[in-house]
């Protein structure tokens, strides 16, 4: 409940590279509603240990329910793990990008943008200094200016990518984002977010779509059932998650369906 | 997060919200203040045209006490779900959810200016002057701000914290608008010492009392009641911020998991 585990001291370095985060050992439980569960205790997360280390991109994969949105909240110290330790780099900026939530429906996608930057800690002048950008590279034209309601999930996904990369966060946490919109706009995005990246910007990227995570990430990790199953090269661990056999394209046309429930 | 930031986010949040509201309505901005009229017509047909209320003056009376305790019931109905429903910006960083009543609080402040201004241009065409009493407004306007405050703070957190508390709220602010003395006056009850214990015990009947005593009748309130009420309200607003603060992670848990 308090803010004492997450410690915004230097983690250890890994083969010279900074580590931006760490989880150590990380567990995450709620009490949920009484009729859902048989004992009313959720466990999430069970003592899942990494590092993020500064630059790089981390894919994280797994099935509908594994803990991935969980642990990006973790991460992003929305949450407070049950037990275990999250070490941040001081002064390090998190921001967590997840579909369908994060935005203000009845608000235009302006303000949206506008509130999502003050959140981030930017002054009023600072993020209304950003938003001709924002709309520029979203591409949401006169509807910048409407309500976000009004906007179809692709056009949310545009608005809400564009927001968090364009308010150079240290840390950018994705979750899903870039499965959806037009395979334009998901270009254009890809191309964004690797420019960035080689920026020396550090990201956690969440995605069903092994294309993008093969494209996009220099190390993964394969969270099941609230552990670490694997973590390494994409090609290695992608190769693990996918077992052989007839299984191997069912979960595959699964993992290309965006539709992962936050749990 | 700086002070400075979080009091330009409160007020960012606030005006984007007024604004919203007023897109969303035929009549627009004009709602801030034909809303509170037309709760106070409903009470004058009911008191004064059907119960044949005595009281001298009775409309300028019900409507400083209801135009003022509109205030605070608004906001506290507004502020105790506002933790609950932001759902969709708790779930992207670790903010202080005081942000959210505190933004209900600040749309509330905006809107009632223009209630007092309304008031006032009432009190002043139905002959009641302005007095050096009237600059006893400014300390009660800062408490009855301060009571508003700690009351939505309160109340959204209970609410984040057991849904079910909501009831309570509605259910209480209908209480507080039958014993604060709305559209009865505490002072004409025949036991002088029922008055001062109505007074004494409820916080709004003696602010709403104190509106009352400087706008109608040109008499400053009991400065000491007033600081006591000023003070006790303000540090428990002040407890409740660092209570939400230290609860933030568990109550975007409760929040996005409920």
């Amino acid at each position: 409940m308090t803010a004492d585990d997450i410690q915004a001291v230097a983690p250890q370095a890994e083969d010279g590279r900074r580590v931006m985060l760490e989880l150590r050992n990380v567990s995450h439980s709620f009490h949920a509603r009484k009729e859902s569960f048989e004992h009313g205790v959720h466990q999430v997360l069970d003592g899942v240990s990494l590092k993020l280390l500064e630059g790089e991109t981390l894919g994280i994969i797994g099935r509908n329910g594994a803990g991935k949105t969980t642990m990006l909240r973790i991460m992003a110290g929305i949450f407070a793990p049950t037990s275990g330790k999250i070490l941040r780099q001081p002064g390090a900026s998190v921001s967590l990008l997840s579909l369908g939530l994060g935005f203000q429906p009845q608000l235009s996608g302006r303000d949206n943008a506008l509130l999502s930057a003050m959140l981030q800690g930017f002054s009023k002048r600072e993020a209304e200094s950003r938003l001709e950008e924002i709309r520029e590279f979203s591409e949401l034209g006169q509807s910048f200016d409407e309500p976000v309601k009004t906007y179809s999930s692709g056009m949310n996904a545009r608005l809400g990518f564009t927001t968090a990369l364009l308010n150079k966060v240290d840390i950018l946490l994705i979750d899903e984002v870039l499965s959806v919109g037009d395979a334009e706009f998901r270009q254009k995005a890809e191309e964004a977010m690797r420019d960035r990246l080689s920026g020396g910007r550090t990201a956690v990227f969440v995605s069903h779509a092994e294309g993008q995570v093969k494209k996009l990430c220099s190390r993964v990790v394969w969270i099941e059932e609230g552990a670490v199953r694997a973590e390494g090269d994409p090609e290695r661990v992608l190769k693990q998650y996918r077992p052989p056999g007839p299984a191997s394209e069912a979960i595959s046309r699964r993992g290309n369906a965006s539709n992962d429930r936050p749990r | 997060m700086n002070l400075t930031q979080y009091f330009s986010l409160i007020d960012t949040m606030a005006r984007m919200s007024l604004k919203a509201d007023a897109s969303r309505y035929f009549f627009g901005y004009i709602w801030w203040v034909l809303e509170p009229l037309l709760y106070v017509l409903v009470f004058y047909v009911v008191f004064e045209l059907i119960l044949q209320n005595r009281k001298e003056d009775f409309l300028v009376f019900l409507m400083v006490g209801k135009l003022t305790f509109i205030w605070f019931s608004k906001s506290v109905n507004q502020a105790a779900r506002s933790i609950v429903n932001s759902g969709g910006l708790i779930s992207k960083a670790n903010i202080s959810k005081s942000l959210f009543p505190m933004a209900m609080v600040q749309e509330g402040l905006y809107k009632q200016l223009s209630v007092f201004l309304l008031l006032f241009v009432v009190l002043l065409f139905n002959g009641y002057p302005i007095t050096t009493a009237w600059f006893w407004l400014i300390p009660l306007i800062l408490v009855n701000y301060i009571v508003i405050v700690a009351s939505c703070l309160v109340c959204a957190f209970l609410v984040c914290l057991v849904f079910d508390f909501i009831v309570m709220v509605s259910l209480g602010t209908i209480f507080l608008l039958f014993v604060s003395g709305i559209f009865w006056d505490p002072r004409d009850l025949p036991d002088p010492a029922a008055t001062d214990l109505i007074l004494l015990l409820n916080p709004l009947a003696f602010v709403i009392d104190a509106y009352r005593q400087i706008l109608m009748v040109g008499v400053a309130p009991d400065a000491w009641h007033l600081l006591g009420i000023g003070a006790g309200f303000g540090l428990l607003a002040l407890g409740m911020v660092l209570l939400l603060r230290r609860a933030s992670r568990f109550l975007a848990l409760k929040v996005l998991t409920a």
